[in-house]
C-alpha cells in the first residue's frame, strides 16, 4: 500500500499524518520515507528571454520547487549571467520576494546542497523592490532580463536620487584601481555598472544591449576586447577621463537635490 | 620598500579606502535599506584587498609599525579627500568620525596593525 502525504512542522519532531481508516500500514509497522518526484511543474514568465537550454530550464524549475516546497512567498526571480547562452555563469542569481523575515542563508544553503551550484540569493520585501525599481539601474536592468514564477508589474516610473547614484557609481572606481590586475569580466562588470547609470540617468531604456552599444560607441572598442581583457591603457585614459567628469556631476547633482529637499 | 611591495600596497589601500567610502556613504543614504542588498559587491572589492594583503609580507604576521602607520595615514587621507570632495559640494550627513575607525577595524581584520 501506498499514502502520499505531507511533512507537518511539530514543536520537537516535525510529523507525517496518516489517515486512521486505513487498509494496512498498522500501528507500529516499519516504514521507509522517501519524497515523491516534484510536480509543481509551473511556466515562468519570460522577459526578453529568445531561448534556454532545456538543461537550464529543468534546474530553474527545480529552484522554484525547493523555494515553494519550503516556503511562502510573493515572487520568485531568476537574472545574471545564467540567462545568457551558454555555460559560464559562476552562479545563479535568485532574487526573492517576501514580505516576511527569511532565514536567507538558511534557503541559501538549502538550495545549493540539492543543486551543487552556487547560488546568489537576495530577499527583498514588495515594498524594497517596488523602490529598487524606482531608483536602481541595475535592478531595473535585472528585471529586463529574467524570469519569473510569478508576473513583475510594469516598471514604476524613475526617480534620480543622485546621492544614491553616487553610492553606486564608486563601485566602478575599482576599476581605475585594479586595472593592471583586474579579470576581464570584473572589468566589464565595473563598466556595465557605470554605463547603466549613465544611460538612467540620460532617460535611456536599461537593456543589455543598449549598455553595450554605448560602452562600443563611448570607448571606441569592442566589448569582448574587454571581456577578453585585452584593452589597452588608451581604454583605461578614456575611462578615467569619463569616470572622473561624470563622477563631479552627479556629486553637484546630488548636492543640489539634498538643498532642495 | 622594493616597488612590488609598494604597488602591492598602494592597491591594497585604493580598494580598501574604496569599501570605506562605500560604507560611509551607504549610511548617509536615505535608500540604505536598498543600498544594503549590495552587500556582495562589496565584500568582493574586500575580497580584493585582502587577496592583495596576501602578497605583502610578512603574510602570517602583522606588518611594521613604520609600514602599518604609512598606510593608516595613506589610507585615512584618500577616504577623507573622497568624502570632503563631497561634503565641499554640499553633501549633509557624512559623518567622518567613522574614516577612523572603520580604518582601524579593517587594519587590525587584514593583521596591517
Amino acid at each position: 500500500m501506498e499514502i502520499i502525504s505531507k511533512i507537518s512542522k511539530g514543536t520537537k519532531m516535525d510529523q507525517i499524518y496518516i489517515p486512521k481508516n486505513r487498509p494496512g500500514l498498522d500501528i507500529g509497522t516499519y516504514v521507509k520515507i522517501i519524497p515523491i518526484e516534484e510536480t509543481i511543474i509551473k511556466r515562468p514568465y519570460f522577459y526578453n528571454i529568445k531561448e534556454i537550454e532545456p538543461i537550464k530550464l529543468e534546474l530553474v524549475n527545480k529552484i522554484f520547487n525547493i523555494i515553494e516546497t519550503s516556503i511562502t512567498y510573493e515572487n520568485i526571480i531568476i537574472s545574471g549571467s545564467f540567462l545568457e547562452k551558454g555555460f559560464s555563469f559562476n552562479d545563479i542569481d535568485v532574487l526573492l520576494i517576501k514580505n516576511e523575515k527569511l532565514n536567507e542563508k538558511g534557503l541559501q544553503a538549502k538550495l545549493e546542497n540539492q543543486l551543487k551550484i552556487e547560488m546568489h540569493l537576495i530577499h527583498m520585501t514588495e515594498g524594497e523592490f517596488r523602490k529598487a525599481l524606482v531608483i536602481d539601474p541595475i535592478w531595473r536592468l535585472v528585471t529586463n532580463k529574467c524570469m519569473a514564477i510569478k508576473r513583475i508589474p510594469p516598471l514604476p516610473t524613475p526617480k534620480l536620487n543622485y546621492k544614491y547614484l553616487d553610492l553606486q557609481q564608486l563601485k566602478s572606481e575599482l576599476l581605475i584601481i585594479n586595472f593592471d590586475y583586474s579579470s576581464g569580466n570584473e572589468k566589464y562588470k565595473w563598466t556595465r555598472n557605470l554605463m547603466a547609470i549613465y544611460l538612467f540617468i540620460k532617460n535611456k531604456k536599461l537593456t543589455k544591449e543598449n549598455i553595450e552599444k554605448e560602452i562600443e560607441r563611448k570607448f571606441n572598442l569592442k566589448i569582448e576586447d574587454i571581456k577578453n581583457n585585452i584593452v589597452e591603457k588608451e581604454f583605461l585614459r578614456k575611462y578615467k577621463e569619463f569616470y572622473k567628469k561624470f563622477e563631479k556631476e552627479i556629486i553637484k547633482n546630488a548636492a543640489k537635490q539634498e538643498k532642495i529637499n | 620598500m622594493p616597488q612590488n611591495r609598494k604597488k602591492l600596497i598602494d592597491l591594497f589601500i585604493g580598494n580598501l579606502s574604496n569599501v570605506i567610502v562605500h560604507e560611509i556613504m551607504e549610511e548617509a543614504t536615505e535608500s540604505e535599506e536598498i543600498a544594503s542588498h549590495y552587500k556582495k559587491e562589496v565584500e568582493n572589492s574586500l575580497g580584493i584587498s585582502r587577496k592583495y594583503r596576501s602578497k605583502i609580507n610578512p603574510t602570517t604576521a602583522i606588518l611594521s609599525e613604520k609600514d602599518a602607520e604609512y598606510i593608516k595615514k595613506k589610507l585615512i587621507n584618500k577616504v577623507k579627500s573622497k568624502l570632503k570632495e563631497r561634503i565641499s559640494d554640499g553633501y549633509e550627513n557624512i559623518d567622518l568620525n567613522l574614516i577612523e575607525e572603520l580604518a582601524n577595524k579593517y587594519l587590525k581584520e587584514s593583521k596591517i596593525s
